[in-house]
């Protein structure tokens, strides 16, 4: 997909051009300030985006719909540049980034962003880490300083690493572990993939997670945590000049990394269908597939999508009647294709009611998708799940916050903050002979992984 | 760009009573181009008759179903053509029908709901269907460790109370539900004196006002049904529950007992000392249990209300080889608290926290009209929510203190664990100091 085009704005950009001068005549090093372009987002707002010298992104949108601000901070890092026996080192070093920062004793960014009102958290996943807070709009200038801070000066001791080493294994414990579906994920990935990185888990495997060490972590902050491998996303009530400002002072004497080129085998297509069995302590049997899928910016990305909302996309789609409702198979059901940077997997993922197995339900799912790949889904099918995507847009844009998630995650991933949209707009145009396609092209048979869980254990 | 919204909710006493009902609350807001619709009632499921827990949740199920006589599936393909969704809720206190929309559907979309509140039909077809599916659904929620721990939770503290009655029912509970228990509920629950509607987003006052009509029209007068729900009494004694699951690696773990309510003159420095011993992040039961030690990646403490008191209570989830420490040490935490309460800069941060982190919860349309309807569904005090960073701040160190001492309970304290007993049996007793009871339920105990 091409970069959405800018939109001119003569007087504004005169204006904004003057305001930069300023900026910059007081930059330090690497903190000149550019603009590089207006992006529209939706039907009244849009985003500008600059960059400093040192290479770090900034977008900003302006939304004073409420009296807050969202300040993200999204890094091109994720659990696909780890290395097997290091996996899980992305998300560690995500909960680091809390502690200690020089002239911050540990605990005391949490504290100063808290007695400012401000709600704070992170997250990691295959190509991504992400940190964000949002907090009333006049208090901004603290999150800059102490985001620009732990981005260079983050201090890593033994007894921080071995305690959050320890919180990192109850969170999998908690997430995958103790959980039946987290479990069967983690095995459906690992199973799927044999070569790319996307076969671990974000989470890490819980003997490289209790393996880890200081130097481990410090080697991982020196070779990613740099501003030319970040972009920050702004959404809210604030002065674009003043935010701009304070962005260069904070951010302008980082220099930038030189970052690692990527080194990835991409995965082999998958020639024959992988089966499984485990047993869980779990009341009923479950269900787990995964086909290949197309990555976030690939155009075939959209059409699966929307596939995938007509046949398992909420109680009227076609597998969720079936199987709830007209032939009460299953107590719940769901499939994403996953939104990554290279080829994941699309999950189907289903409960079997108490007595049926889960052949019984795969032998449904079966003949639905072979339906799928000879018949046209209908129009009204298409229609229904065009309008649930859009109200699922709208939807997440709600707070500031929402907003900056979409923007930082198409930014991060395609390269395009406003994607979104661009998404929306080209679903109207996928029709049913794409999604006919679409079935032939991704719901192969042959090449998907399909996982059984047996209940057992239970007293 | 969107203008700042104007000082909130329209309505208006004034509005409510043309239409008959308790309120009607407007949230004007162009900015995005979806509407907002909240019908709820001031009554839920504590009227589910004895022994058919779940009754006021099916039906709501069923009418969010069969509204205009169609089939479930018939109701879900219109909703969804319309880019909405609409979902309903039964708790104690409350039935809710919730839906957002795509602006240019607004006007349908409004039937729909119109036809789920007054059109229902009752199908005896969709009814069995719901049933077998409710009763699937209560044997998957089996699979959820921290509900499952929650839910054993609130039914002990909160025995032969309504709060300790499974609002989703019981697969037994369910089979003693018939078809006339559902329209019996219907008809004493849906009258205009339990109606609390709000509308949020890209509308005008004018129309909210037309589609409220529309909502209500021919819903009967009244009466209100007395809301009969007592104050519940906690319990008596150190107890402890286990919820007994095979192969746990780790515990979920709830602590606590009785809790307040914001009618309460010391509720809200009870509120203001909750937050600063685990309402966040840096809170102290964060900082020993997950920063110094690493037993659990969450541990925190909460004090809900409804309309009545609700429990206070800590939850955290170390591994199974950690629970009987953990224990121990939130025990002695709490202990510590009531001793020698909180310290003067923890009350300045706290209340800082809490006054700036306001705005976060009437940032956007939606969530300011979700206050004003829960002020009316709870029963609170006037303009609570508009005081509210008042009321903190006016909170004296003294009074959060007194707060803590009269209203957090120590001897009467209600432990719920659940793990693998034959592994952590032990260790949890021995963590507990005065045990009165203990009680292990088999994890699928399902009544």
């Amino acid at each position: 997909m091409g970069r959405v085009m800018a939109v001119p704005t003569p007087s504004g950009a005169s204006g904004r051009a003057r305001r930069l001068e300023k900026i910059n005549a007081k930059a330090p090093r690497f903190g000149r300030v550019s603009h590089l372009e207006t992006i529209p987002f939706g039907r009244a707002l849009t985003v500008e985006r600059f960059r400093l010298d040192n290479g770090l992104g900034v977008l900003l949108l302006q939304d004073k719909s409420a009296p807050v601000v969202a300040y993200h901070t999204w890094f091109r890092v994720g659990s696909r540049h780890e290395k097997p026996g290091k996996t899980g080192l992305a998300h560690l070093f995500e909960h680091l980034m809390f502690n200690e920062v020089e002239g911050l004793p540990a605990g005391e960014f949490d504290r100063k962003l808290e007695e400012a009102g401000a709600e704070n958290n992170a997250s990691t996943w295959l190509d991504f880490t992400q940190y964000n807070e949002s907090l009333p709009k006049n208090q901004i200038g603290l999150v800059v300083k102490l985001e620009a801070a732990r981005m260079s000066k983050l201090v890593l001791r033994d007894p921080q690493v071995t305690s959050e080493k320890e919180v990192v294994a109850n969170e999998r414990r908690y997430r995958v572990d103790d959980d039946v579906e987290g479990a069967v994920d983690e095995l459906l990935w690992k199973t799927a993939f044999q070569v790319h990185p996307y076969r671990w888990p974000t989470i890490g495997w819980m003997e490289d997670i209790q393996n880890f060490t200081t130097e481990d972590c410090a080697a991982f902050y020196s070779t990613y945590y740099a501003p030319n491998n970040a972009t920050v996303v702004v959404v809210g009530d604030f002065s674009e000049a003043s935010l701009l400002e304070k962005i260069s002072q904070s951010y302008g004497d980082l220099a930038p990394a030189e970052l690692p080129i990527e080194d990835l085998e991409p995965e082999p297509p998958q020639q024959e269908e992988r089966r499984l069995e485990v047993v869980k302590p779990t009341p009923t049997e479950k269900l787990a597939v995964g086909y290949k899928g197309p990555a976030l910016g690939d155009a075939d990305h959209i059409a699966v999508s929307l596939l995938l909302e007509v046949l398992f996309g909420g109680r009227a789609s076609r597998l969720q009647k079936l199987l709830i409702r007209e032939l009460e198979l299953a107590t719940d059901l769901r499939a994403s294709v996953g939104p990554h940077r290279d080829p994941a997997l699309i999950e189907v993922f289903v409960s079997a009611r108490e007595g049926r197995r889960a052949e019984e339900v795969l032998e449904v799912i079966d003949r639905e998708l072979d339906r799928v790949r000879r018949e046209p889904v209908t129009n009204a099918e298409i229609e229904r799940a065009r309008a649930r995507a859009e109200l699922g847009l709208v939807g997440g844009l709600e707070t500031a916050d929402g907003k900056a998630s979409t923007l930082g995650f198409y930014e991060t991933v395609l390269g395009e903050p406003a994607a979104a949209f661009s998404r929306l707009r080209a679903m109207q145009r996928v029709d049913a002979g794409d999604l006919l396609r679409m079935a032939r092209r991704y719901l192969v048979p042959r090449a998907r992984t399909v996982i059984f869980v047996r209940s057992g254990g239970t007293s | 760009m969107s203008p700042r919204p104007s000082a909130p909710a329209a309505p208006t006493e004034d509005t409510a009573a043309r239409l008959g009902v308790p309120a009607l609350f407007v949230e004007p807001s162009p900015a995005l181009p979806m509407v907002g619709v909240s019908f709820a009632l001031t009554r839920g499921a504590a009227l589910d008759p004895p022994g058919k827990e779940g009754a006021t949740r099916l039906m709501a199920r069923l009418l969010r179903r069969t509204g205009g006589n169609r089939t479930a599936t018939e109701s879900d393909e219109l909703i969804d053509s319309l880019g909405g969704s609409l979902a309903v809720e039964a708790t104690s206190s409350t039935v809710g029908v919730h839906g957002h929309v795509i602006t240019r559907s607004l006007e349908r979309f409004t039937r729909v709901i119109e036809e789920v509140v007054q059109a229902p039909t009752f199908r005896e077809d969709e009814f069995r269907l719901l049933l077998r599916e409710t009763e699937g659904e209560l044997i998957e929620a089996l699979d959820d460790d921290r509900t499952l721990a929650r839910r054993w939770f609130r039914r002990r503290l909160f025995a032969g109370h309504p709060y300790g009655r499974p609002t989703s029912g019981t697969p037994e509970s369910l089979r003693r539900i018939a078809l006339d228990d559902l329209e019996a509920l219907y008809r004493r629950l849906f009258v205009k004196a339990h109606v609390v509607l709000a509308f949020a987003g890209d509308l005008t006052p004018e129309a909210a006002l037309e589609f409220g009509r529309q909502l209500t029209a021919s819903l009967p007068d009244g009466p209100a049904v007395p809301d009969e729900v007592g104050e519940p009494k906690g319990i008596e004694g150190r107890r402890l529950v286990i919820v007994d699951k095979p192969e746990r690696t780790q515990t979920q773990i709830f602590i606590g007992g009785l809790g307040s309510h914001p009618r309460d003159e010391d509720h809200t420095a009870l509120y203001v000392a909750n937050t600063i011993f685990g309402g966040t992040f840096t809170a102290r039961l964060t900082q020993e249990v997950r920063a110094k030690r690493g037993w659990s990646y969450g541990a925190y403490s909460s004090l809900p209300f409804d309309r009545q008191r609700q429990a206070f209570s800590m939850w955290t989830f170390p591994k199974a080889e950690d629970a009987g420490p953990c224990i121990a040490l939130q025990l002695a935490m709490l202990r510590d608290l009531r001793e020698r309460g909180v310290t003067k800069s923890e009350l300045a941060r706290a209340k800082k926290y809490l006054c700036r982190s306001h705005a976060f919860s009437v940032d956007t349309p939606s969530k300011r009209a979700g206050l004003r309807v829960d002020s009316v569904i709870y029963d609170l005090p006037a303009r609570y929510f508009e005081e509210y960073t008042d009321r903190v701040q006016a909170v004296t160190l003294e009074q959060v203190n007194a707060a803590i001492r009269n209203r957090l309970p120590e001897r009467d304290l209600l432990v719920t664990v659940l793990g693998t007993e034959a592994h952590i049996g032990g260790a949890l007793r021995e963590a507990i100091p005065d045990l009165a009871d203990v009680e292990v339920i088999p994890f699928d105990r399902n009544d």
